[in-house]
């Protein structure tokens, strides 16, 4: 062996001891780890709002209806059937022998206290609109709940399916939501073993799982620590001592596609980037992007196309509308703006920017696209101060005093329905950048209206507007990498949503 | 002494007792210290390249291209249309990283001249006056080394907002405190010297006595200060700028490289590496040119 052999053999060597050494996760002992990015300030699913908090909810909990993630049919899961009583009276019959992870049995009083529970904006349920649809809930008999909407609300069984999950009343009415949030019990198809609140889910399958359309459970125990940093996460996945990590950014996910050891899958998300552009003049009368032209100008100055092309990749598309695609009532037949830098700045020039002009630009997330946005704008005169902010900083600064163009996104909460987008932002509420009252009317008359043809023809003529007056940019959908080991045999759903459920091991 | 040498050049006992003379011992100090010839040839290459960028950047730095994101240098297989490859957006790196020389060299500069007269001024007066002014000035220079400035500095960033300016300003009102310091114990061992004392029986004002009489004598220690100074302002605002709250895109700046490459080290280590190397080399040069000076300017405390 020469002295170079020798050296491989005991770095070989070497290897296989650390490798040895550290906890193995795979198909032997039946542990799948996994990794988050953020920080999940708490398991209760009423009281965080971040997609990790949606992954363990759909995971421990269940709700009344499911939505098939493939085929977009809903079906009975914690109710077998259910009816519409009247506009604003929901009727569901309940399935019977469910019992939650704690033993408690499910049944109708369970319905009705977390429904009565979440209701009530007195208990503080983060995300409102989840749940400030429902007045109340009332119980016919032990298996049967009536749920009484506020006001007739047509997208009610596509909240059911998701947000709206149902938690045992005697439980949930001794620990609270944080007590919940250490100790969950739902339902659902696996039940949590250990809560280290921010950092560290176990979860482990829940043997007895009633016949739900979820499917039944294989992995016996998924592990899941967060870790923030995306190289770390990929070491750690070289390493062996991950099996799968998530939203990781394209760059990476082409590297490690090209890895033989890892499947790595790409799936679409209903989020949508985009540009608010101050068309009311919130920052100043004066404000250039008032002026319809300037904003058209905007919308011909991006190359939305090189932007998905060679920044998003996967299944991102370029949109045009005022929402994803495939949101109820989303309508795809409306002006759209091409790439041209130079009747870009011919539009500038007619709107008396010959030399174009100078503006803040602010951003909170994804500081290369936004850097690419703010770059496409300078080619055109638009010379962009940038800025980046937190999240939430941005969000003040936009519902006080607004910003004169911002790079936003929005995911609808994964609803399958334009109300959870257009009609956010577009009815008058402090983010709304446009304040036109003819879109706000349309919009209100497209959500109470139960006929789903009168939604779809004022969603069509709301959208409409939006894009001939240029109020937002719509630019991009994006997606989410999945990237996993070769052990592990799954399919991700489009709605940014992890389903340990539908894991196997090859 | 000099008229002894040209009056009598042949005397060869004369010219052997007369030695070279300060400037000729001084220059020969420092053309003999390696260290400090290295730290000012690199340090004075970089500046050229920072006035003369527009002429010596290949490309736009700002002209981004998605068609042509991360090509490789040319010592990886690229190609010399993009000698050092491009960034996350198809931008020039090697023209990023000469106009970024622009900004490290300002930022550097300007800061530490910035605490530079806060500190000279603060140190100077607590030495030579004493009493309560030096009580009062050891108390502020206590109060600023009891903050952290890497913390200081993120917080009145994230306040502000980032930009060249802020950075600037932020870090030459940081960065005082070793001038105050090194300035104050030198004022201290000079002001009871005898010129002073001289100077101040023949009436100077205070303030003469302090520009003519303190200042050129304690000049020396400034220097070495200023450009340890230069350096943590310029590597601070690499650090800030890799936080994401310093210099704001699309400016060019190494530490916003650095913070870009990030992302991809795992897989392209050299979007990370280039713009750390030439970061290193600028800090270790202007390391190298503020010892040497030291060195050569006062030899009594060489070790």
């Amino acid at each position: 062996m020469t002295f170079k052999g020798k050296a491989l053999g005991m770095a070989a060597a070497a290897a296989a001891m650390i490798a040895a050494g550290a906890v193995h996760a795979n198909k032997a002992d039946g542990v799948l780890n996994a990794a988050f990015t953020k920080e999940l300030e708490n398991v209760d699913s009423y009281f965080n709002s971040s997609r990790e908090g949606v992954v363990l909810q759909r995971a421990i909990w269940d709700g009344l209806i499911y939505r098939d993630p493939a085929t977009n049919e809903y079906k009975g899961n914690l109710a077998t059937s259910w009816e519409w009583i009247d506009d604003t009276t929901l009727e569901f019959k309940l399935r019977e022998g469910v019992t939650f992870h704690n033993g408690e049995p499910f049944n109708a009083d369970d319905v009705v206290y977390t429904v009565n529970f979440v209701a009530d904006e007195a208990n503080g349920v983060k995300t409102q609109r989840n749940v400030n649809w429902m007045k109340s809930a009332e119980k016919i008999d032990d298996y049967t709940v009536r749920i009484h909407l506020k006001e007739a609300f047509p997208a009610a069984i596509e909240f059911l399916s998701g947000p709206v999950s149902m938690y045992p009343n005697e439980y949930y009415a001794k620990v609270g939501p944080s007590g919940m949030g250490l100790e969950p019990v739902g339902t659902g198809p696996y039940k949590v073993s250990k809560v280290v609140p921010g950092s560290h889910f176990v979860l482990e399958k829940n043997e007895n799982y009633h016949d739900s359309p979820k499917g039944q459970p294989e992995i016996a125990k998924v592990d899941i620590r967060t870790i923030p940093d995306v190289n770390t996460q990929i070491a750690e996945l070289f390493s062996g001592s991950l099996d799968l990590i998530w939203q990781t950014p394209a760059d990476q996910a082409e590297k490690l596609s090209t890895m033989e050891q890892f499947t790595v899958a790409n799936e679409s998300t209903m989020r949508i980037g985009y540009l608010t552009l101050d068309a009311a003049g919130r920052t100043g009368e004066d404000n250039p992007f008032t002026k319809l032209k300037v904003r058209q100008a905007v919308a011909h100055a991006i190359d939305r196309e090189a932007l998905v092309g060679a920044l998003l990749k996967g299944k991102s598309k370029v949109v045009s509308s005022a929402c994803f695609p495939s949101q109820f009532g989303c309508e795809q037949d409306l002006t759209s703006y091409e790439y041209d830098p130079e009747k870009a700045k011919a539009l500038l020039a007619e709107a008396g920017y010959p030399d174009g002009f100078s503006t803040d630009f602010y951003a909170y997330r994804d500081r290369d696209y936004a850097e690419a946005i703010s770059s496409f704008l300078n080619a055109v005169g638009i010379e962009t101060n940038f800025n980046m902010l937190q999240y939430s900083a941005l969000r003040e600064l936009r519902m006080k005093e607004g910003t004169p163009v911002s790079f936003q996104t929005w995911g609808s909460y994964s609803i399958n329905d334009t109300s959870a987008i257009t009609s956010q932002f577009f009815k008058f509420g402090a983010l709304d950048d446009a304040r036109d009252e003819e879109i706000r009317d349309w919009l209100n008359v497209a959500d109470s209206a139960t006929d789903p043809d009168v939604r779809k023809e004022n969603y069509s003529k709301a959208l409409k507007k939006i894009a001939d007056e240029a109020y937002w940019v719509p630019m991009f959908s994006y997606n989410t990498n999945y990237v996993y080991t070769k052990e592990i045999d799954y399919t991700p759903t489009p709605d940014e949503v992890l389903r340990f459920t539908t894991m196997r091991w090859k | 002494m000099s008229d002894a040498t040209t009056n009598m050049p042949t005397d060869p006992m004369l010219e052997a007792i007369v030695g070279p003379t300060p400037g000729q011992m001084l220059r020969k100090r420092i053309f003999g210290h390696q260290g400090l010839m290295i730290g000012v040839v690199v340090l004075g290459l970089l500046v050229l390249v920072a006035i003369f960028a527009p002429l010596l950047a290949p490309h736009d730095p700002y002209a981004q291209s998605l068609m042509a994101r991360m090509k490789p240098p040319v010592f990886l297989g690229g190609t010399w249309e993009h000698p050092l490859g491009t960034d996350h957006l198809g931008r020039d790196y090697l023209s990023r990283l000469i106009y970024g020389a622009r900004v490290s060299l300002l930022i550097g500069l300007v800061a530490a001249t910035i605490s530079g007269v806060i500190g000279t001024a603060m140190g100077v007066a607590a030495g030579y006056f004493g009493g309560k002014v030096d009580a009062v000035v050891t108390y502020l220079i206590n109060v600023r080394l009891a903050m952290p400035v890497v913390l200081v500095a993120l917080a009145v960033v994230a306040i502000l907002g980032g930009s060249l300016q802020v950075v600037i300003v932020v870090l030459g009102l940081l960065l005082w405190d070793r001038f105050a310091v090194v300035m104050r114990s030198s004022t201290l061992q000079v002001r009871g010297r005898e010129y002073v004392a001289a100077a101040k029986a023949v009436g100077c004002s205070t303030p003469r006595v302090l520009m003519s009489e303190i200042m050129p004598n304690i000049a020396n220690n400034l220097i070495v200060v200023m450009t340890l100074e230069m350096a943590h302002a310029i590597l601070l605002e690499a650090a800030l700028s890799f936080l994401g709250l310093g210099v704001q895109p699309p400016t060019p700046s190494w530490g916003l490289m650095v913070s870009e490459g990030k992302n991809m080290m795992l897989f392209e280590p050299w979007m990370v590496l280039i713009p750390g190397a030439v970061l290193f080399v600028l800090v270790l040069a202007i390391n190298l040119m503020g010892d040497g000076l030291r060195d050569v300017t006062a030899p009594e405390n060489r070790s």
